[in-house]
């Protein structure tokens, strides 16, 4: 058995890494799952992970985030395999994302009128899944940060230090990734018939 | 608070983001809200975007774990825990 820290008549049990990896098991896959978009891929990064974990677990300071230190250890397996990629740009298409783009259509097309929550009015007739394609359609950078940020509820210094970036970058990425998801939920919208295709419209 | 300090809508613009996730100063958040308060079109824009916030935050879904990955990563603890002893 894993022990991280054991003092006589210590009132705090130890913690093993089994104690502490267990419960966070589902929330690293997701993770490694949004990052690699391929669920063999993702069980073995995981379990790469796990077994670096196993290996360095002499380096965990007990009391700090184990949560942070192990999603640290996962991005940087991840990082190891898929160096080449590290820099991947956002498309073209996305340069040009304007601030407040859900924001910007909506008021464009009426749609705030009447309505007291027009945000939620739009995004409670897509289902987990259609916004979960939206997040999966991010350049990979984007993604990471926004994942690490809206799902795993990391502040920004945080996810500077898993992801070994400076804290502007995180802010900057958030910023921008934020930009693309709601012109790709726009988009799903727009699709799915829920907000008129402005792009069809006579001029 | 004298007009001198107080945010216009671009500089509360520029700083929404930072403001939803309550990652500004705590005089920033101040200089912020003080706007907010009283800048209808500003105060709009600041709902839209928290309730967009909410809701991808309450929509994006929880992944479920094949329980064979479970097994291979108490495997691997075992294993592990094994080696240490």
């Amino acid at each position: 058995m894993l022990v991280n820290s054991r003092t006589e008549d210590a009132a705090p049990a130890p913690h093993t890494l089994d104690d502490l990896l267990r419960p966070l098991l589902g929330r690293a896959y997701g993770l490694a799952l949004r990052l690699l978009r391929d669920r063999a891929d993702a069980e073995d990064l995981l379990q790469e992970a796990a077994l670096a974990a196993c290996r360095g677990f002499g380096t965990f300071r007990a009391g700090t985030n184990f949560k942070a230190w192990f999603f640290r250890i996962l991005t940087n397996c991840y990082y190891d395999r898929h160096r080449r990629q590290r820099h991947e740009g956002p498309p073209v298409e996305f340069d040009e994302t304007p601030e407040l783009y859900l924001y910007s259509q909506m008021a464009e097309l009426g749609l705030h009128q009447g309505v007291a929550d027009p945000a939620q009015a739009l995004l409670d007739r897509l289902d987990s899944a259609q916004i979960e394609a939206a997040l999966q359609g991010l350049p990979r950078e984007y993604r990471m940060v926004s994942t690490l940020y809206f799902i795993e509820d990391f502040p920004y210094e945080e996810i500077a230090g898993i992801l070994g970036i400076p804290l502007g970058t995180v802010r900057s990425r958030l910023h921008r990734g934020r930009k693309i998801l709601q012109k790709l939920l726009w988009r799903v919208a727009v699709e799915r018939g829920l907000v008129p295709d402005r792009a069809k419209e006579p001029a | 608070m004298s007009a001198v300090d107080r945010y216009t809508c671009e500089e509360v613009f520029r700083r929404l983001n930072d403001y939803l996730d309550r990652e500004l100063s705590a005089a920033e958040m101040a200089l912020v809200k003080e706007h907010l308060d009283t800048c209808g079109q500003c105060a709009s824009e600041h709902a839209f975007e928290a309730s967009v916030l909410r809701e991808l935050k309450s929509k994006l879904r929880r992944i479920d774990l094949p329980q064979s990955l479970i097994d291979k990563v108490a495997a691997i603890l075992a294993e592990a825990g094994r080696t240490n002893h």
